[in-house]
């Protein structure tokens, strides 16, 4: 059975501290409808990817809490995988209709994130890592910034290399009038910037942020007027060990690699057939694995290609990676985020992204990851 | 797993630590690979920077992980220090 999307949407993305959960949700549900041409009462059943709702608002029981604000009266999930929840929460909707259990559901992603003290907000994403971690006051930065560590020393990947996955990123964002950050910045500002956990600095790193996504997903039986549905050729996700030292190596997330290997599969294509990716640059380094795990590049190849402008809108005609900016750029309301990657993948498969399209888009691809690898999701859409 | 050593594989100096550990900050937290088999994350302690690179000895020793929590209890365990 074929699965499509026939409405995106998403908030925008940033420090929205006159915006409640509540109405977050509502904007980007009504607008995904709206965009699918469908009435809420078509809705069967809705799938919200979050985190952090218990930890840091107190607030859990997230599907009854939204199916009641945005009226659905139906069946609702909260689904966790840490700053993968969005993309999880995809995937069990997808199924969900696969199944031939619904016909139509709606897939949401919402984070509150910067109404909380930085410390508290560190502590909370911690929950995403493994006890060991925590007892060795390990932070994401630091568990990323021991990936970058290791992934140097075996390339020879540089901190400057580093850098230009943050600047190519904020140049996307400056496109997308969603995106958190609009400025553009220099290798050197990122080199400049404050140390974090090194060698990761500030500007290595995605911010703390709020906003929300959601996708209408529907069988191929619904007859929708929507006039450029997108079809799901894919969606699958794996999994790693929690803790970065129980892995294999330290340069690879085979998590990544398993998801994208089972999704190239089930679509029957390769790297080679994508045209826009968004991938997870929670943090810099986080953007060149993907491409390595992705099979985008050779393991080692990545980052060099990407610092010299391989994958950045126009200075090249094949692959642009992360246009809306990615988390960097457009800011990483961490449950949301999975939704917002396939609501920008839709926007340019359907070619109306503006400034920031991807030209002749066709087949894009989506990558989620939780904590520091040990979920991937991957989905491709095509139009 | 007191006393036992083994070689850091990656490491890094974390500067903005959460709540509970921001009176350590700055501190490696390091991998090691265990002699015998086996890796850990860990906290480094007793530390200076020659102290980070890639096959540095480190040996296991028991020590107080963070502040106290408000009940007063004082949480101890591993952390590694340079051999």
């Amino acid at each position: 059975m074929k699965i499509y999307i026939t409405g995106a949407a998403t908030t925008k993305f940033g420090e929205l501290w006159g915006i409640s959960p509540r109405s977050l949700a509502r904007e980007a549900v009504t607008d995904a409808l709206t965009d699918a041409r469908l009435a809420p009462t078509r809705v069967q059943a809705l799938f919200v990817g979050n985190m952090l709702s218990g930890m840091l608002g107190g607030q859990e029981h997230l599907g009854a809490f939204f199916a009641e604000e945005l009226g659905l009266g139906v069946a609702a999930f909260k689904i966790e995988g840490a700053c993968a929840s969005g993309g999880v929460a995809l995937h069990n909707a997808v199924n969900s209709v696969l199944s031939g259990q619904y016909e139509t559901v709606v897939a949401l992603g919402i984070e509150k994130m910067t109404d909380h003290k930085p410390e508290d907000v560190a502590t909370a994403l911690m929950g995403a890592g493994s006890e060991e971690e925590r007892l060795a006051g390990a932070t994401f930065p630091g568990l990323y910034a021991i990936l970058a560590r290791a992934h140097m020393q075996a390339f020879g990947t540089s901190e400057e290399e580093l850098a230009a996955v943050a600047v190519k990123n904020h140049y996307h964002a400056s496109l997308n009038p969603n995106a958190q950050f609009h400025n553009m910045i220099t290798v050197e500002q990122v080199m400049r910037s404050s140390k974090i956990a090194d060698p990761l600095k500030l500007l290595d790193c995605s911010p703390i942020s709020d906003g929300a996504a959601a996708v209408v997903v529907t069988s191929e039986k619904l007859k929708v007027k929507s006039d450029k549905r997108v079809e799901i050729l894919a969606s699958a996700v794996a999994t790693d060990t929690l803790g970065l030292a129980q892995r294999k190596s330290l340069t690879e997330l085979q998590a990544t690699q398993e998801a994208s290997k089972k999704a190239y599969k089930t679509a029957g294509i390769g790297p080679k057939d994508i045209d826009v990716a968004e991938v997870h640059d929670c943090f810099t380094i986080a953007e060149i694995l993907a491409m390595e795990d992705l099979g985008f590049y050779k393991k080692g190849k990545a980052a060099h290609a990407i610092a010299s402008g391989k994958t950045r809108l126009g200075t090249s005609d094949h692959l642009i990676v992360n246009p809306s900016g990615g988390l960097k750029g457009c800011g990483h309301p961490v449950g949301a985020t999975g939704i917002k990657q396939v609501v920008e993948l839709v926007e340019q498969l359907r070619g109306r992204t503006g400034a920031r399209q991807v030209q002749k888009a066709r087949i894009g691809l989506a990558h989620n990851v939780g904590g520091d690898g040990p979920t991937a999701v991957v989905h491709i859409l095509k139009i | 797993m007191l006393g036992k050593t083994g070689k850091i594989i990656s490491w890094t100096v974390i500067r903005v630590p959460s709540t509970e550990f921001s009176s350590l900050a700055p501190y490696p937290v390091v991998i090691v690979d265990m002699t015998g088999g086996g890796k850990i994350t860990a906290q480094l302690v007793d530390w200076n920077e020659e102290d980070l690179g890639f096959g540095r000895r480190v040996k296991i020793v028991i020590r107080r992980v963070s502040e106290p929590s408000t009940e007063g209890i004082i949480p101890y365990g591993i952390k590694v220090k340079p051999l």
